[in-house]
């Protein structure tokens, strides 16, 4: 039955890539046919996930080819189903978005190949999350980065695309770098490419082995997950991909480094040291809170949410860095609530990430830019992008009752548990781990009340969004579709956890006989020392904010209410540009945090009269901030580079005789070897 | 009701020359000032001052009312930062054009019900200024007045009286109806 189901999914991308490219000439056929194509595999993506997942079956495919080591080798397990599920639902969303949204392309670039590679794209998420052959793998996740590359430069025609592109492209391979490293690392000491024969020979391997191996899948899974400080690529790719490749990359591919993190270390590894799960934890912190601080300087709206992709990637961390270190305790039923957390985060943080790069998508599509200082007053021409990116907005700020909500609460609760542990060290890093948590989901809160309040609130700053209209149909249902999915998995928290405990316990590492944590609707946690019940959560929300309205309206009821402008001191006319603006909300903020950002400030004055200083002609004020990773970190490794081949050019002069004079003398030199040794 | 109707409908008031005259105590004043205001405002009347122009002689005496001899917070009486906190509008000088529109708002901003005081001879007709090209005119070609206080400036003490004969008179009209 999944055989069955893969096929069918394989054909329907297969076909919608190839159709699209055959049509290319004609750009609406061409667009409807990929679309149309990625909608139905996306669907058979979540029929096949949901089967899995309910019908807790395993199954194996190994198609053998004629090459050594490598075979087409495909597992169907939980955590493959349930990644499945993940990607299906925002392919679903992001394609149907994307027969609206590519049509503002139609005259610009080629629409076949866009719908080719995305095609392929989406194809090559499934395939990675059922491989389990190590090359195959490799060859998949390869495909991803490529298909992925080339739908960041699809709009080739701006400078600033290729640029992110070539960092992406950069950034990725030195990812599979490190990846193919650990691979062949462990190919050397279990002479096999099988993830399952792994897991069973992983006992033989040394341990210094198996602590390079993790160092190297840290480094190559987290280049693609965007921990910090390997995240330099993720806000310039996401914000140059038209916006609903960014809501797949965002909520899917960057998922698929935290996916083979969870299977590596929860699933292949047991026995795992505890410095490992250590070293997660802290990533996780630092690229949670510096993710989110980074994002509260942003006021390019894509790369906001970006930056938000790295501290949701660190508040999955944080799951996945306790599960492994109440493991290495030997404390199963807490590293399962933990992993458990990790993957619920996972879920949440595809969905309303995706549902805010589509509404900025929306909003983009109808302003023509991406710079939040020129929106505005969008709420009124946009009522439905602004209700669902609102929705979105509160999920990820991780407010009751939405289901950011529930998966930041079962990490707390988790990180809560290890702040239990008797040694002072391990329960100083969690109580770090538990504050940085919220400060994050404090800050979080904050930069979306910038994000929204700038983008959808006040007045219009430019005609752009003056001019704005409501997206079309396509646009906007999408949107509507996940935003509903938030509150359904926030209503259903329960349920939810349900079906995760039974993902989880298929981990190796975990009995099933274990993990109890729903009685029903409620989530309960280590027999009752905290639980959460969403329904009960929801309603008393509804009932305390209705009460509170009736209370005020009876009141007030003998007041009349008289709408009127705003009282500006009798002035003539305020005008847009005395709103805030994103830059001055964050400012305060940015000045606290000073050591972090550098920020610089320059003032230009002009005057009407030079030697009577009182009237200012132009009055202007630049606020910008440094990148401190890029100017202590990546510059200096540029710069090391660059010298070294500076020094590797006084060999490889071009001089023809000195190479013949190289040939001869590794000759002799070879003579030599050969001789003596 | 468009503000122009409301001008031409609103009758204005001059305060006669024998209240302003009257030879009353400032204590005397208080007592009297304390009951109304408790009893008509529940012991706070706020006031917004808007200077449309004048030579700031009105200015001056209005400064005076809160010094220490006169001292009107006493009475309950406030001079307010914002139109939207205030129960009465003191308007003072020929409105100039500038000021115009900003008068309209600031008339507009404040909530009903409102008392519109014109404060100075030059807020009555334009006074001194009176024919100017500078000017409109008095505060009532402008918003609706309801009471003017005569005078190039009136005293500390006349507008103090002023106010308590204002005050009686919404009193009476209040027991009128």
């Amino acid at each position: 039955m999944s055989s069955t189901l893969f096929t069918i999914l394989l054909s329907f991308f297969s076909v919608g890539a190839l159709l699209s490219l055959f049509w290319s000439q004609k750009k609406t056929i061409s667009n409807l046919c990929s679309n149309l194509f990625a909608i139905a595999g996306s669907l058979t993506g979540i029929i096949l996930g949901a089967f899995i997942l309910v019908t807790q079956e395993v199954t194996s495919l190994i198609f053998v080819t004629g090459l050594p080591l490598f075979s087409l080798s495909l597992r169907f397990d939980m955590l493959a189903g349930y990644f499945m599920l993940i990607i299906g639902l925002i392919g679903l969303a992001s394609s149907l978005f994307g027969m609206g949204y590519m049509r503002q392309y139609f005259k610009l670039y080629n629409i076949g190949l866009f719908g080719f590679f995305y095609n392929l794209f989406l194809l090559s998420l499934f395939l990675v999350v059922t491989a389990s052959n190590g090359l195959y793998f490799l060859f998949v996740w390869e495909i991803m980065s490529l298909t992925s590359f080339f739908l960041v430069i699809f709009e080739h025609k701006h400078h600033d695309t290729i640029k992110a592109g070539i960092l992406y492209f950069i950034m990725t391979h030195v990812g599979t770098m490190f990846l193919l490293a650990a691979l062949l690392l462990l190919y050397g000491a279990t002479h096999t490419f099988d993830f399952w024969q792994i897991r069973v020979l992983a006992g033989t391997i040394p341990d210094w082995l198996k602590d390079t191996v993790f160092v190297f899948a840290l480094l190559g899974f987290g280049t693609k997950a965007g921990i910090i400080p390997l995240h330099i690529w993720l806000p310039k790719a996401h914000s140059a991909a038209p916006s609903h490749v960014s809501a797949l990359m965002s909520g899917v591919m960057i998922k698929m480094g935290i996916f083979m993190l969870f299977r590596l270390f929860l699933d292949i590894f047991p026995n795992i040291p505890l410095w490992w799960g250590i070293v997660v934890l802290i990533i996780g912190a630092c690229s949670s809170l510096l993710g989110v601080l980074y994002a509260l300087a942003e006021h390019d709206l894509k790369r906001l949410l970006a930056y938000h992709s790295i501290e949701n990637i660190g508040i999955i961390l944080l799951g996945l860095g306790s599960s492994m270190i109440f493991f290495s305790l030997q404390q199963p039923v807490l590293a399962a609530l933990a992993a458990l957390a990790g993957l619920f985060h996972t879920l949440n943080h595809a969905v309303f990430k995706s549902l805010l790069f589509l509404g900025a998508g929306s909003v983009i599509s109808q302003t023509g830019t991406r710079n939040l200082e020129k929106y505005g007053g969008l709420i009124k021409v946009m009522p439905y992008t602004a209700l669902f990116f609102l929705v979105g907005a509160v999920a990820i700020s991780g407010l009751p009752p939405l289901n950011g909500f529930a998966s930041e609460w079962l990490t707390f609760q988790s990180l809560f548990a290890g702040v239990q542990d008797p040694r002072i060290g391990l329960r100083s890093l969690f109580l770090f781990a538990g504050g940085a948590l919220a400060l994050t989901g404090g800050l979080a809160a904050a930069c979306f009340v910038k994000a929204f309040g700038i983008t959808f609130l006040a007045r219009p700053r430019s005609t752009e969004s003056k001019e704005a209209k409501e997206s079309s149909w396509m646009l906007v249902v999408p949107m509507g579709f996940l935003a509903v999915l938030c509150v359904a998995i926030g209503f259903g928290a329960g349920n939810v956890v349900a079906i995760l405990e039974q993902v989880v316990a298929q981990f190796t590492l975990f009995r099933p006989s274990e993990i109890v944590a729903h009685e029903g609707s409620t989530v309960v946690i280590q027999n009752g020392f905290a639980s959460m019940n969403m329904p009960i959560l929801i309603l008393t929300l509804i009932a305390v904010t209705s009460l509170v309205f009736l209370l005020t309206r009876w009141v007030s009821r003998k007041q009349k209410v008289v709408r009127d402008v705003t009282w500006d001191g009798g002035y003539t006319g305020l005008l847009p540009f005395m709103e805030i603006t994103a830059t001055a909300f964050s400012r305060s903020l940015v000045l606290i945090f000073k050591g972090l950002f550098q920020p610089t400030q320059q003032k230009k004055l002009e005057y009407i009269d030079a030697n009577i200083r009182y009237f200012t002609k132009t009055h202007e004020i630049n606020f910008a901030t440094k990148n401190v990773f890029e100017v202590y970190l990546y510059q200096p490794l540029l710069a090391v580079s660059i010298m070294l081949t500076k020094k590797v050019k006084q060999i490889q002069g071009g001089n023809l005789n000195a190479y013949i004079l190289y040939i001869f003398l590794t000759l002799i030199g070879l003579f030599f070897w050969a001789r003596y040794f | 009701m468009s503000i122009h109707s409301k001008i031409i409908a609103t009758k204005q008031t001059i305060i006669p020359i024998d209240v302003l005259s009257q030879e009353e105590d400032v204590v005397q004043i208080k007592e009297k000032m304390n009951k109304k205001i408790r009893h008509l405002f529940k012991g706070s009347l706020a006031i917004r001052e808007v200077d449309a122009g004048s030579s700031n002689a009105e200015e001056q005496e209005l400064t005076a009312l809160a010094n220490t001899f006169y001292d009107s917070e006493r009475f309950g009486i406030h001079f307010v930062a914002s139109p939207r906190h205030a129960d009465m509008l003191m308007v003072t000088g020929p409105v100039s054009r500038n000021m115009a529109r900003a008068l309209k708002k600031t008339y507009e901003a404040t909530p009903e019900p409102k008392i519109v005081v014109a404060v100075g001879d030059g807020a009555i007709d334009g006074g001194i200024f009176k024919g100017s090209y500078g000017i409109v005119g008095g505060v009532h070609e402008v918003i609706p007045v309801h009471f003017q206080i005569p005078g190039d400036p009136p005293s500390a003490k006349q507008i103090l009286i002023s106010l308590l004969s204002i005050i009686e008179s919404l009193d009476r009209k209040g027991a009128k109806k």
